[in-house]
């Protein structure tokens, strides 16, 4: 049986026939070809499927798809404006060089925007639990962290003042 | 994951009557945060999801001193952690709801979701059992009230009875009571508990709750009777330590051997101790 879901991905309405035993990620990367959100462990460890949804920052692989009726879901793709001009954090991880291979960059991007919206002026050890839910395999952290720290200084909650 | 039915229930006598029309096929879904796993793994397959979260009010929390905090079922870890009552009156409460997990994890998985997994190492199990907290159940036969003692049975077995329905858990308002939230990990954030535990001091009394040290969380009720109304003095610290290891039965596992369990439960018990007793 498929279930009727009405929800916002980036602020644009969609309404899909969804499988119950998919997930949000499932429905992102194959029904919306929206394909930031990276599957890493598929079971909330790893932080590479973070998206937000209804303004906090979730795991998608944990989310199923039936749930997503009545939601406002923001990815990766969603950060940039209009325009196509990146979000200050997105220019601040270019800036600082905060990413290797890129694999969980869109899930750090999504905490981090979340945690800037929450608390707009994080310490160091703010930042770093805040990305605590986020695993990255090449950068050792330090340049995410950095680049975070330089969006919290020079933005108010990660927007442009 | 296997092709099921969800079902989303708007009332609870809706939720409950699925459940007992579809009895053993059926799996409550709350945060999802293990169920989603247990559902890909296929260590569970059921017929139906019965969503819990859009029954109106299962997400609230609320205090007063009369009938101290009520936190609904649905309430996430982050809402519990970040709530001004319980960050207040009961933060070693707080500091266990945002020690799982991690930030993701915590706008998802609830409290009540932690106790009815009933892991051995549930980390908002030890405050809880601390405070002698009340787990609220709706079922079949009506409305039930399961002292938190009495809720663990074993690894992953609770006392619920088929086709019942945690609604919300109820924590005691103690005053001036104090306690201490501790978790032993391997790492800092994102880890299940290698030993965790609660030291509660109200008045002259001692409670200490421990997880991971036996196949649920438990209350060390001979080292609570020892130290009781007593000074706890060095000689006493001596004793409730050598007892305390004695009341629990820890396991060696990928986390850790089963002596260190014990020499953190020591070290649990005697920290407690010295910073609590005033």
């Amino acid at each position: 049986m498929k279930y009727q879901v009405n929800f916002f991905v980036n602020e644009e309405p969609v309404e899909l026939y969804v499988d119950a035993n998919k997930t949000l990620l499932n429905v992102l990367r194959e029904e919306l070809d929206l394909t930031g959100a990276k599957e890493g462990c598929g079971a909330g460890e790893c932080g590479a499927c973070t998206v937000i949804m209804n303004g906090k920052p979730v795991n998608a692989c944990l989310v199923l798809a039936p749930e997503l009726d009545g939601a406002h879901i923001t990815t990766v793709e969603g950060l940039a404006d209009r325009e196509g001009n990146l979000s200050p954090l997105q220019e601040a991880f270019v800036k600082h060089a905060a990413l290797q291979c890129g694999f969980c960059t869109p899930g750090f991007l999504m905490t981090a925007t979340a945690l800037l919206r929450e608390n707009p002026h994080p310490t160091r050890e703010e930042i770093a639990r805040g990305i605590s839910g986020n695993l990255c395999r090449c950068t050792g952290y330090k340049k995410i962290i950095e680049a975070i720290e330089d969006v919290a200084e020079h933005t108010e909650g990660g927007v442009r003042k | 994951m296997k092709q099921f039915n969800y079902l989303a229930p708007k009332t609870l006598p809706e939720a409950l009557q699925m459940l007992a029309d579809y009895k053993e096929s059926a799996v409550l879904f709350n945060g999802g945060t293990d169920v989603v796993v247990r559902l890909r793994d296929r260590l569970i397959a059921p017929d139906y999801v019965v969503d819990i979260k859009h029954i109106p009010g299962l997400d609230d929390i609320s205090f007063d001193e009369q009938n101290g905090l009520t936190i609904g079922a649905c309430a996430t870890m982050n809402a519990i952690g970040e709530n001004e009552a319980v960050c207040k009156h009961y933060p070693f409460l707080a500091k266990a709801a945002l020690s799982v997990g991690s930030r993701q994890v915590r706008n998802r998985a609830t409290c009540i979701g932690n106790i009815c997994n009933a892991s051995p190492l549930a980390d908002t199990g030890t405050p809880l059992l601390a405070c002698d907290a009340v787990i609220l159940a709706e079922g079949p036969d009506g409305r039930r009230e399961i002292p938190i003692r009495d809720f663990f049975i074993f690894v992953r077995k609770t006392s619920l009875k088929p086709g019942e329905i945690v609604t919300a858990i109820r924590v005691p308002y103690i005053a001036g009571a104090e306690g201490v939230f501790t978790k032993v990990a391997r790492r800092r954030e994102v880890d299940l508990s290698t030993v965790c535990a609660t030291v509660l001091r109200c008045g002259d009394e001692f409670r200490f709750a421990f997880g991971s040290v036996a196949p649920t969380p438990l209350r060390l009720v001979k080292t609570e009777e020892l130290v009781r109304g007593k000074k706890p003095d060095a000689a006493l610290i001596e004793q409730a330590v050598e007892l305390a290891r004695s009341e629990v039965a820890p396991i060696s596992d990928v986390r850790a051997s089963k002596e260190y369990r014990m020499d953190i439960v020591g070290l649990i018990v005697r920290r407690g101790l010295e910073t609590l007793a005033k």
